[in-house]
């Protein structure tokens, strides 16, 4: 459908007639996962239908991640953007990516968005030379999500769970998992996400800002990693061998976990109201400039150059996503998801307590949080860093060599970054 | 070829067993314990091939949450998660575009390629078997390579997100084209003979005498084609831009990547998707198998 109407768009516009502003009213947009980006996209077009724009129409259409971005890689290497979508989501570690191998696919936004208003660390992954790419969306800003039942049967307040370092977090982990007989947090062995997050808390990442590996003699990463090897080879973890199952640990399974602020829905679908509490997350104390706030995943919005009306574009984008509050409380509210855009905290929604987390004002408190981290550049090969760190966790897991790992670690990223 | 192995298998296994029942046991329990280890090595592998299937089964009758924590018993989450895949997805489009789609490539390939076949091992021709060693050489070339030149050439032919663009490449099938010209040789050229001299020209030989004759090998091709065409997953993906030309393959990869996936309704999908081609494959089960072992009667 779209692309016989987009045909007769360039037909229509060939022939010099230019097409009317009922037809142009149309935006083609690309994400996944209905109930989140999706139902986040269609709260935005009725935003922006209320704002004085009842012709809009929101042509939104499915697709996994990788499978966009797969996609957008095939089509734009083949040079034709036949029925691609005014506006595509990607993820932020794969941002510099696109942005780096298919110059000019995409629009520069730096003159038409106030990127002022918006979490720092969100602004920077999307830039390149000075431009910026992208409309931040989902923030992955991270907490530590605990038990406060269990963590009280063991001795401790809530305070002791403030401010923390990762060697006093594998401390009380240990004591929790103990005295409740519940592991203090489940991971997966071949998923480093946790240690991503911990690096990107001390401001360092895995590569130069020219793009070269910075692994070996990178403080920063030997300082995480440490903390990281310290709680594989502690007793208070439970091993998961998947997503899913990571997911289904948390109801009931385990004591605490650290990631993205997204996973609060999963927490809620557990349905122990009043059990569980959020605080920072620990902090990597030996790096320099250790912080106790990271992210973990996330997303934002990038307009294709090939998109046929970008004023419409950037109309769409900055009524609703670039200023309207309101609209943030909404997605808050509907899909528990957290925008990047710092003036939603002001809105009700984020002022509110929740029971579920014993009245605590979670969200200010992520919102907060959320300026707080600490900006990286992610580059083009997070995932091929990723998968060489995974590939030599179990080692050190069995108590490896630390410097052995990550000199193993960088030759693997290595050979594939090449 | 599964269930031919299986039938042989069965039949040896019961042999002794009658045998047993005939004639008296010479050693000690040596007849009776045979066939028991037979019967409990045949159950283990009967079970772990059939145990996918079950789980899948009883995945539709759970919440995703049960599924996770590997509940293998059946729920009563069939109707909800039914429901709930009927809310998230257009099914009687998307089936609709599966069904047309591997429909009219089985068709199109099986006539297609099996002219192919026919034509390269009864025509005789200089070039002849250089042209099917390039062929053949053909079939090395991974799918990943070829995709960036087709998806040029079917923006260049306007047919980007049409069947067309989906069904088009997988006409020709190389291997399809393997397996009918090496069905073609146990063809009894003297039929064809006998045909000429009754005055039928090619194309009626080739419809009335080729075709009815090679009737298993067409079955046999039909449950290769049909499962790959309706199997396919890259390049429906890569050429297929809106959800309302989606296939069940590509729907089920959607319905994954939700970052809370919903495995009962991901199961009714899978189930969904899975029945049409153990259908045809029952109901050309019997052509199957002969068209597997090379036999023409």
């Amino acid at each position: 459908m779209t692309t016989v109407f987009r045909r007769s768009l360039f037909a229509s516009t060939a022939v010099g007639l230019l097409a009317g502003p009922a037809l142009a009213q149309e935006l083609t947009v690309w994400a996944w996962d209905p109930n989140f980006n999706g139902a986040a996209m269609e709260a935005a077009a009725a935003a922006y239908q209320e704002a004085g724009h009842p012709d809009f129409v929101l042509d939104y259409q499915e697709f996994a991640r990788e499978e966009i971005e797969q996609k957008l890689q095939t089509q734009l290497a083949a040079g034709t953007m036949d029925g691609l979508p005014d506006i595509v989501l990607i993820e932020d570690y794969s941002a510099q990516k696109f942005l780096l191998s298919f110059p000019g696919a995409f629009q520069p936004l730096t003159d038409v968005i106030d990127y002022s208003g918006f979490a720092d660390y969100k602004v920077a992954l999307a830039t390149v030379d000075g431009e910026t790419y992208s409309m931040p969306f989902d923030s992955g800003v991270t907490g530590l999500f605990y038990r406060s039942d269990l963590i009280e049967q063991a001795g401790f307040t809530a305070e002791d769970m403030q401010d923390l370092t990762w060697d006093r977090f594998i401390e009380i982990g240990e004591a929790v998992t103990e005295a409740t007989g519940t592991p203090m947090i489940s991971l997966d062995i071949d998923d480093p996400g946790l240690f991503v997050v911990m690096l990107q808390s001390t401001g360092s990442w895995f590569f130069n800002e020219d793009g070269s590996l910075n692994i070996e003699g990178n403080e920063d990463f030997r300082a995480a990693l440490a903390d990281y090897q310290q709680i594989l080879q502690s007793d208070m973890w439970k091993p998961v061998n998947s997503w899913a199952e990571y997911q289904a640990s948390l109801a009931g399974d385990v004591a605490s976990t650290v990631t993205g602020v997204w996973i609060t829905g999963t927490i809620k679908a557990a349905e122990m109201p009043g059990q569980w509490a959020v605080a920072p997350i620990p902090r990597v104390e030996e790096a320099a400039n250790g912080t106790n706030y990271s992210n973990l995943g996330g997303s934002s919005w990038y307009v294709l150059n090939s998109s046929d009306d970008k004023e419409l574009v950037y109309d769409f984008l900055n009524t609703v996503w670039g200023s309207d509050v309101d609209f943030y409380q909404d997605i808050l509210v509907g899909q528990g998801a957290v925008g990047s855009l710092l003036a939603a905290r002001e809105g009700d929604a984020y002022q509110t307590s929740d029971d579920y987390f014993g009245g605590q004002p979670v969200w200010q408190d992520f919102s907060s949080w959320l300026g707080q981290v600490p900006a990286v550049d992610y580059g083009i090969f997070t995932y091929e860093v990723r998968s060489a760190i995974a590939s030599n966790l179990p080692a050190l897991a069995d108590g490896g060599d630390l410097d052995e790992a990550i000199g193993n670690i960088a030759a693997e990223a290595a050979v594939l970054t090449q | 070829m599964t269930d031919v192995a299986a039938t042989e298998i069965d039949r040896e296994a019961a042999r002794p067993t009658s045998r047993a029942a005939v004639r008296p046991p010479r050693g000690p329990d040596r007849d009776r314990i045979g066939p028991v280890v037979t019967y409990v090595v045949l159950s283990l592998a009967a079970f772990l091939s059939v145990f996918p299937f079950f789980w899948m089964v009883v995945g539709t009758t759970n919440t995703s949450f049960d599924i996770v924590r590997g509940k293998s018993w059946f729920g009563d989450q069939l109707l909800v998660n039914i429901r709930n895949l009927a809310e998230q997805v257009d099914l009687p489009r998307v089936l609709f575009n599966s069904f047309y789609i591997a429909i009219i490539s089985t068709v199109a390939t099986l006539l297609v390629s099996s002219l192919a076949g026919y034509a390269f091992e009864i025509f005789r021709h200089k070039w002849r078997e250089r042209i099917f060693a390039a062929l053949l050489l053909m079939l090395s070339i991974p799918f990943a390579a070829l995709m960036v030149p087709l998806f040029v050439m079917m923006a260049g032919a306007g047919l980007i997100n049409t069947y067309a663009a989906i069904i088009l490449p997988t006409v020709a099938n190389i291997f399809v084209i393997f397996y009918f010209r090496q069905a073609t040789k146990a063809f009894p050229h003297e039929l064809r003979d006998a045909a000429k001299i009754d005055g039928l020209k090619e194309w009626q030989i080739f419809l009335r005498v080729y075709m009815p004759v090679m009737r298993s090998t067409y079955a046999a091709a039909t449950i290769i084609v049909f499962t790959l065409t309706w199997n396919n997953y890259l390049w429906p993906l890569i050429v297929l831009q809106t959800n309302d030309m989606k296939t069940m393959v590509l729907t089920i990869s959607s319905l994954n990547s939700a970052y809370t996936p919903d495995f009962g309704v991901i199961m009714v999908a899978t189930v969904i998707t899975t029945l049409p081609t153990l259908v045809i494959f029952f109901l050309l089960q019997r052509l199957f198998v002969q068209g597997m072992l090379g036999s023409v009667k």
